[in-house]
């Protein structure tokens, strides 16, 4: 009973998932692609909880939802001008696109049911927040400090990029 | 039908051909920035399925879920203020028109 509501979330979760990710590829507005992926992002927020990954979760709503997807609205409003939702909003090679898309789908998908069929979870979920953290700060510890590094040199290159070229002179 | 790991990898595979569709073909730099976006959160979710499927017992997938978030983060921090700037300067967000470097 248990494992067939979750299997009935996960389609929902599913068709929502796809659904909202054409309308971030196709519509002519990109506000309402924009506010699309952001109800995508919440959607793979929920995939995470169903696998059991609920710091992941939380930090996918926090940064991505919270974060990312406000600083893009926000450049967005600032960049569009009122007769953009009449222009063509793909180019010439929109049937090449979708032609590679497909096959590039397809490969995965063939080979994705040739290696890893009928894989089902052996445990439970659990609270992974306290092993996420040792891990970070144990075996992981290296690339955390060079994320920040990285971290670091996103927000100089950012408020320089964001100075218009009279103040960048001075 | 119980959920098991190719149910997940077979969505994100289909959100990654989604994303890769919209970053060939948006004319609009933000709607290829978003499209990239669809694909990080594509491999988001097979490191997240194999690690709850395979190797349930260590959180390998999901520390490395948390670095591609803050990359994210970064990347689109930076990607944004140069479109903005480059709004800044040219006037218009379509692909077609960014070749100032043409010659």
């Amino acid at each position: 009973m248990e494992q067939s509501l979750l299997t009935l979330i996960f389609g929902v979760m599913a068709a929502l998932l796809i659904g909202l990710s054409i309308v971030v590829v196709t519509s002519r507005s990109v506000f309402r692609g924009a506010i699309a992926l952001t109800a995508a992002l919440g959607v793979v927020a929920g995939l995470f909880v169903l696998l059991g990954a609920d710091f992941v979760a939380a930090s996918q709503l926090l940064i991505y939802v919270g974060g990312i997807m406000i600083i893009m609205l926000f450049v967005v409003m600032l960049s569009q001008r009122p007769r953009d939702h009449m222009d063509r909003q793909t180019n010439e090679q929109w049937v090449w696109g979708a032609l590679f898309s497909l096959a590039v789908t397809c490969a995965l998908i063939v080979q994705f049911r040739a290696v890893y069929r009928g894989i089902f979870a052996t445990l439970p979920p659990a609270p992974t927040t306290a092993s996420v953290g040792r891990l970070l700060l144990g075996d992981m510890v290296i690339p955390f400090e060079a994320v920040s590094l990285v971290l670091l040199a996103a927000l100089v290159g950012a408020v320089y990029f964001g100075l218009s070229k009279k103040e960048r002179g001075r | 039908m119980i959920l098991s790991l190719h149910h997940f990898l077979m969505l994100s595979a289909i959100i990654f051909g989604i994303g890769i569709y919209g970053a060939l073909t948006r004319r609009n730099i933000l709607g290829v920035l978003m499209s990239i976006e669809l694909m990080f959160n594509a491999a988001n979710i097979n490191l997240v399925a194999f690690n709850h499927f395979l190797y349930p017992e260590r959180v390998w997938g999901q520390g490395i879920v948390i670095f591609v978030i803050t990359l994210a983060a970064a990347e689109a921090v930076v990607g944004l203020s140069l479109v903005l700037s480059i709004y800044r300067t040219i006037k218009s967000v379509y692909t077609e028109k960014m070749n100032i470097l043409h010659g």
